[in-house]
């Protein structure tokens, strides 16, 4: 085993043995315990920053969990410049949020249990991105669902929060009854699990699913629809937001729900022409639809939620319509900015003493420059602000989806474009509302900056917000994925294009709308519209009335079966069968002497009359 | 002398220690207890590391002892282990020492209880550790004997006596419908003897007719069904387990119970396979009724005990699934997933009566915000619950898989089904729990929950929930020894149902390939 | 001249005195001396067969009735004496339960 493969494993570990110290010794120690946590992930990201560095070649390193006949699962480590690459956000990223927490978690009485969660979450995101073959990422996929359902549900004291965590959990456990279906398909066609393995199976026969690669595909595709939040099963996502605002930042905006995307690219050679349409639509629809309800959101954090839903659609789409590069090159910029976002409504809602309503802002500029600058670079770079990072990332996903001669499409790139306009009128609303004009609210008028603890992270992210953009991702990925030309770029003109005027028209629009409004201009005229969009459209109800309703009518009714049915019915029904006999026999047993007799005499001639009857 | 011996006749020891003791003598019995269960314990954890090591006997099983007891009908006491029931003995090992742990809240006629306990521990170790068909099912009514006594007299709640009632009757009707099919086989088979391994032997070259086999794994499915509370023969588990004891629930849940699968899995599949293979259709649907329907059923419990007690019967599904499955990879699983609901139940009663003693009740809608109160015992349920909707990390996890795996080639709309049962319906009514009794605003409680105060109070949890994850994250502990004696049953499978389905004998070359590659590690 | 049927008629005819006896009358003394008299019914028939078939069978079986009779009453008085001791009666009508 080469050093890169022993650094890999010890930056897997790390973090479960973090979550063990911390659960098991230092739950009394506070200090203590964001200094385990917070020291393995900061190892976990020299190595990987060595790993990434060193000149490896790709490759891994297995040991073996279970094996039974041709089932054989392993557990592994498997190192290319995509998992190097993952890495390298996951423990980054991490290692900014950890550290911001200790100023944000800061006289939580669970603060050691935040810290032990955080460094399991960690542990199973790294299994994710380092996994080598199906069974791996399907574990610690479930453990990042578990660790998430933790985090969302911190404050379970909290009702919203406790509800909300199960909802999570919930939702992405109908993605991943998909994914394991996908996955058994998968090993009963060809007979390994291995990702390496399947390569070569798929390489040298590509048909090798035959009429069922489309349904694998799309199974397959259904744990990245559950994880990434992908329509219809992103209900879960904006609810997340119960949990404390490093949590959202982390989970449910850098790293875990990423892990759908990452998981795609990594499966991307076994992915049917068919299924790849599905994942495109599925993209498309929900960048636009979670970008259309973003307008009309009053809350910073599910603003930014349905942001991320938004831009998490792009990078699917950019998986259907034949780029992993470029969704993984998204992946990486929207990491670095979307954290950084994340962490700015955290800086605000900590001065604001958990005010999360942007009404209720206003004027912050003032009171926090460091945060003001920092959110506005982050939402510069999410509109796509050239040269920003986000811009070349998000122009990559529209040239590919400009390119109509392979796999673009004209209404996914259509959906692109109106999906870039609809973000920048919503961050704009976002910045001009909670961070320009008047204080709205007494806890606005008293803001003032926070800790250098919490800025600190804002500002080192500044940097890959600026510069990530220059980053050669997208042709690495892509070789990764199968794919050997590098990104082709011959639309990149169109989309600029495109992009540019995107930023012009949403810009402003909501600077006429929004400069100087007190209150939401576009919610009156919009009537009942506004209110579907307040509402999410609805779709929280319509998936309560689909999956809880139906399973709680069939429950009621199974458990009406087994109460009433089995227990009342049959099997006591047959007691009382044996019960009415019995009663019936008593009769005879009058307890008289001369009954019982002559009961007797009859007997005996009966059996004498049965058996002498033939003889006389 | 067998080490197996010492694990099967030291709770018998015991027990006679405890009736010689004074009642009052509360300490001395409790002591006497632990240490009749310790001691097995720790026999089982040096057969379990020394297995691989240790010197093959007949029939290729390990520690293997035959004392004749009745030669004109040929019964012997004759024990051993394979990989199949060496798993089981560990677990049932360390259930039975929990539960021993978990009695001290007995405080009423401790003396009667403890010596009632400790016969049906050296009942259940006998039943697993037999390799003679009338002491494999002598054992289990030594065992199921005291345990209606248990609940009767112990148990809790005011329908204790009806639930003693059914839970008798739906047994001993499980035992006698079995106990038909083994008398069946007995004279089918012409062996004229009790000894598996002989009968084996015997039925390899003169197989039973087709029909008759068909009849027998009727009887066995049936019998062993019931006692293992196949749909719809399951009614008699939640209410049962509701009105038992914290110690009876966890020893019968945890351990007794898999006397059924295990006798499917030791004797009806390699002796009657054709009947097996008659009966599979009906097989895999009742465990869609397993799995699905006691899910749903569970969904709606509002009361602690009746949940795990409808989820565990759920959780069986799955090894019928394995069962129905018919070939390595399945049975495999379905072993797999036997040892870790020993743990997982005995772990969930074992808490649930935690909870009773602290509060009087299960209703669920009583309790809120219980983690605040009780941080250790609550993430320990927490932890339970996981593991019963199949988080991996829980050895639960990697058997169901290793099921679902197994059984996709031959029942693929099955596994889909199960897939479902596990992945939501069992989320769904665990998180259920969970968010009722653990999350949500703190209730009013007078008194106050209180934490497990001491490590000794802590032990038999943390005992469960660390052979749970040990197994869950290293299976191929298990694993390794289960696929040997698994391959063998599959094997006999294979050569009786081969005159059948011949397309089969690609799948005999592997597991062959898999025999030598086992004696090769 | 007289033969065994003749005998056997009288036996089956005492057999029915007392099987009406022991059905129809209440007084537990009675239904005692007509069980006696059933007893009786079969030791002549055996008696009778034993004459007119030449062998000794039915008299070495009469004597095993006559001791058991003896033994049976001694038991049976001690028992009808001690219900009327305890409960003051020798109705059977008056006896349904086996509770004293």
């Amino acid at each position: 085993m080469s050093g890169a493969f022993i650094l890999a494993w010890m930056v897997l570990l790390l973090p479960l043995v973090s979550t063990v110290l911390i659960s098991c010794f230092t739950l009394k120690n506070d200090k203590l315990s964001a200094r385990i946590s917070i020291g393995a992930v900061l190892a976990g990201f020299v190595m990987s920053l060595l790993i990434f560095l060193s000149a490896r070649e790709a490759g891994e390193s297995n040991i073996t969990w279970i094996s039974i006949g041709n089932f054989q699962a392993t557990l592994g480590v498997k190192l290319d410049n995509l998992s190097a690459l993952m890495l390298l956000i996951v423990t980054g990223v991490g290692s900014l949020i950890h550290w911001y927490s200790q100023g944000y978690m800061k006289g939580d009485r669970s603060y050691s249990r935040y810290f032990a969660c955080l460094s399991l979450f960690t542990f199973s995101m790294l299994g994710i991105v380092l996994a080598s073959n199906f069974m791996q990422m399907f574990i610690f996929w479930e453990l990042v669902g578990v660790s998430s359902y933790l985090l969302i549900g911190f404050w379970y004291e909290r009702p919203a929060a406790a509800d909300a965590s199960k909802k999570a959990f919930l939702t992405n456990r109908i993605g991943d009854f998909g994914f394991i279906l996908g996955i058994i398909m998968v090993w009963a066609a060809t007979g390994s699990l291995n990702f390496a393995e399947l390569k070569g199976v798929f390489e040298a026969n590509p048909e090798i699913l035959g009429a069922t690669a489309g349904i694998v595909g799309v199974l397959l595709f259904c744990g990245a629809v559950g994880k990434s939040a992908q329509f219809p099963l992103h209900v879960w996502l904006p609810d997340a937001m119960e949990g404390p605002t490093p949590v959202s930042a982390l989970i449910h905006a850098a790293t875990m729900v990423a892990a759908g995307v990452f998981m795609l690219c990594r499966i991307f050679f076994l992915l049917s022409p068919d299924a790849l349409q599905v994942i495109a639509w599925t993209g498309g629809i929900t960048a636009l639809m979670a970008a259309v309800i973003a307008l009309q959101q009053n809350d910073i954090k599910r603003i930014l939620a349905y942001s991320t839903l938004s831009q998490l659609g792009y990078m699917v789409m950019a998986v259907g319509v034949h780029a992993p590069g470029a969704a993984m090159f998204h992946l990486t910029t929207h990491a670095f900015f979307k954290a950084m976002l994340f962490l700015g409504a955290g800086s605000v809602i900590h001065a604001l003493h958990h005010e999360q309503d942007i009404w209720k802002m206003g004027g912050l500029k003032e009171k926090m420059p460091a945060t003001y600058k920092t959110f506005l670079i982050g939402t510069l770079a999410l509109c796509g602000v050239p040269p920003l990072s986000g811009f070349f990332s998000k122009d990559g996903i529209l040239a590919a989806a400009a390119d109509f001669r392979h796999h673009g499409n004209v209404f996914l790139f259509a959906i692109g474009v109106l999906a870039a306009v609809l973000t920048t009128l919503y961050m704009a609303r976002l910045v001009l509302v909670a961070f320009h004009g008047k204080h709205r609210s007494e806890a606005a008028d008293h803001s003032h900056e926070s800790p250098s603890v919490m800025t600190g992270p804002l500002w080192i992210l500044v940097i890959p917000t600026l510069f990530a953009g220059f980053l050669p991702i997208e042709s690495a990925v892509n070789h990764v994925a199968g794919l050997n030309h590098a990104g082709d770029h011959t639309q990149a003109p169109l989309a600029m294009a495109f992009s540019v005027l995107a930023l012009l028209i949403g810009g402003s629009v909501a600077w006429s709308l929004y400069s100087k409004a007190e209150s939401d201009p576009i919610a009156n005229r919009l009537h009942g519209l506004s209110t579907a969009l307040k509402n999410r459209l609805y779709f929280d109800e319509i998936f309560n009335g689909l999956i809880y309703v139906t399973h709680e009518a069939v429950s009621k009714l199974a458990e009406w079966i087994d109460r009433i049915l089995l227990s009342s019915f049959i099997v006591k029904g047959l007691s009382n069968v044996v019960d009415v006999f019995g009663r019936g026999l008593r009769l005879f047993q009058t307890g008289s002497i001369h009954t019982y007799a002559f009961l007797f005499v009859v007997g005996i001639a009966l059996v004498m009359f049965f058996v002498m009857g033939g003889v006389l | 002398m067998s080490i197996l011996t010492f694990i099967l006749f030291l709770p018998l020891l015991g027990a006679g220690l405890v009736a010689l003791l004074p009642k009052t003598a509360k300490g001395l019995i409790r002591a006497v207890a632990l240490a009749s269960t310790a001691l097995p314990l720790l026999c089982a954890i040096l057969a379990f590391l020394s297995f691989n090591g240790a010197e093959a006997g007949p029939g290729g099983y390990k520690f293997y002892q035959k004392v004749a007891w009745v030669t004109a009908l040929d019964i012997n006491y004759q024990v051993g282990a394979d990989g199949i029931n060496i798993g089981l003995i560990l677990m049932g090992s360390i259930v039975s020492f929990a539960a021993v742990c978990v009695a001290r809240s007995i405080q009423d006629r401790t003396k009667e209880f403890h010596f009632l306990m400790l016969i049906m521990i050296a009942g259940i170790m006998g039943t697993f550790m037999s390799i003679d068909i009338f002491f494999f099912y002598f054992f289990h009514e030594l065992a199921l004997v005291p345990t209606f006594i248990m609940i009767g007299v112990w148990g809790r709640g005011k329908n204790k006596d009806y639930a003693t009632y059914k839970m008798t009757l739906y047994l001993t009707l499980g035992a006698l419908v079995a106990l038909v099919g083994l008398v069946l086989l007995y004279v089918q088979s012409g062996a004229k003897t009790f000894d598996l391994i002989a009968l084996q032997e015997q039925l390899r070259d003169n197989p039973i007719s087709s029909d008759a086999q068909t009849t027998i794994f009727g009887f066995l499915l049936f019998g062993f069904g019931i006692l293992v509370s196949l749909w719809p023969f399951h009614t008699w588990a939640p209410v049962g387990y509701d009105a038992a004891p914290t110690a009876t629930a966890m020893l019968h849940a945890g351990v007794l119970k898999k006397f059924g699968i295990y006798g499917l899995i030791r004797i009806a599949l390699p002796l009657v396979p054709q009947g097996a293979q008659a009966w599979l259709e009906v097989l895999a649907w009742l465990c869609m009724g397993n799995i699905l329907y006691c899910g749903w059923v569970a969904m709606r419990q509002k009361n602690l005990n009746k949940l795990i007690g409808n989820s565990s019967v759920a959780h069986m599904g799955f090894v019928f699934l394995g069962i129905a499955s018919m070939n390595l990879i399945g049975i495999s699983g379905a072993v797999l997933v036997m040892i870790a609901h020993g743990f997982l139940a005995a772990l969930s009663f074992g808490l649930s009566g935690y909870l009773y003693d602290q509060k009087k009740t299960l209703d669920m809608d009583q309790y809120g915000g219980a983690l605040r109160q009780m941080p250790f015992m609550g993430t320990l349920l927490v932890m339970a619950m996981m593991a019963g909707c199949g988080l991996p990390g829980f050895a639960n996890f990697a058997g169901e898989i290793t099921v679902l795996f197994g059984a996709w080639k031959s029942l693929p709309w099955f596994v889909t089904g199960t897939a479902w049962g596990a992945l939501i319906i069992g989320a769904i009514y665990a998180l259920r729990a969970v968010r009722k009794m653990l999350h949500g605003p703190v209730a009013n409680d007078t008194p106050p929950l209180q934490d497990a105060a001491n490590y000794w109070i802590k032990l038999p949890y943390v005992l469960l929930v660390a052979s749970l994850l040990l197994f869950g994250i290293f299976p191929s502990l298990l694993t390794d020894k289960i696929r040997t004696s698994v391959a063998k049953v599959v094997k006999s499978i294979e050569a009786g149902t081969q005159d059948q389905e011949t397309n089969l004998a690609e799948e005999s070359v592997k597991t062959e390939l898999d025999i030598q590659l086992a004696g090769q590690d | 001249m007289i033969g065994l049927e003749h005998y056997l008629i009288v036996s089956a005819i005492l057999f029915g005195l007392g099987l009406m006896g022991v059905v129809m009358r209440s007084n537990l003394i009675v239904i005692y001396m007509s069980l006696e008299l059933m007893l009786n019914a079969a030791n002549l028939a055996l008696v009778s067969f034993s004459r007119f078939t030449n062998t000794v069978d039915g008299q070495v079986m009469v004597f095993f009735v006559i001791t058991v009779a003896a033994a049976e009453v001694a038991v049976g008085l001690a028992l009808i004496v001690a219900l009327y001791r305890k409960r003051q009666i020798s109705e059977v009508d008056e006896l349904t339960s086996l509770k004293l």
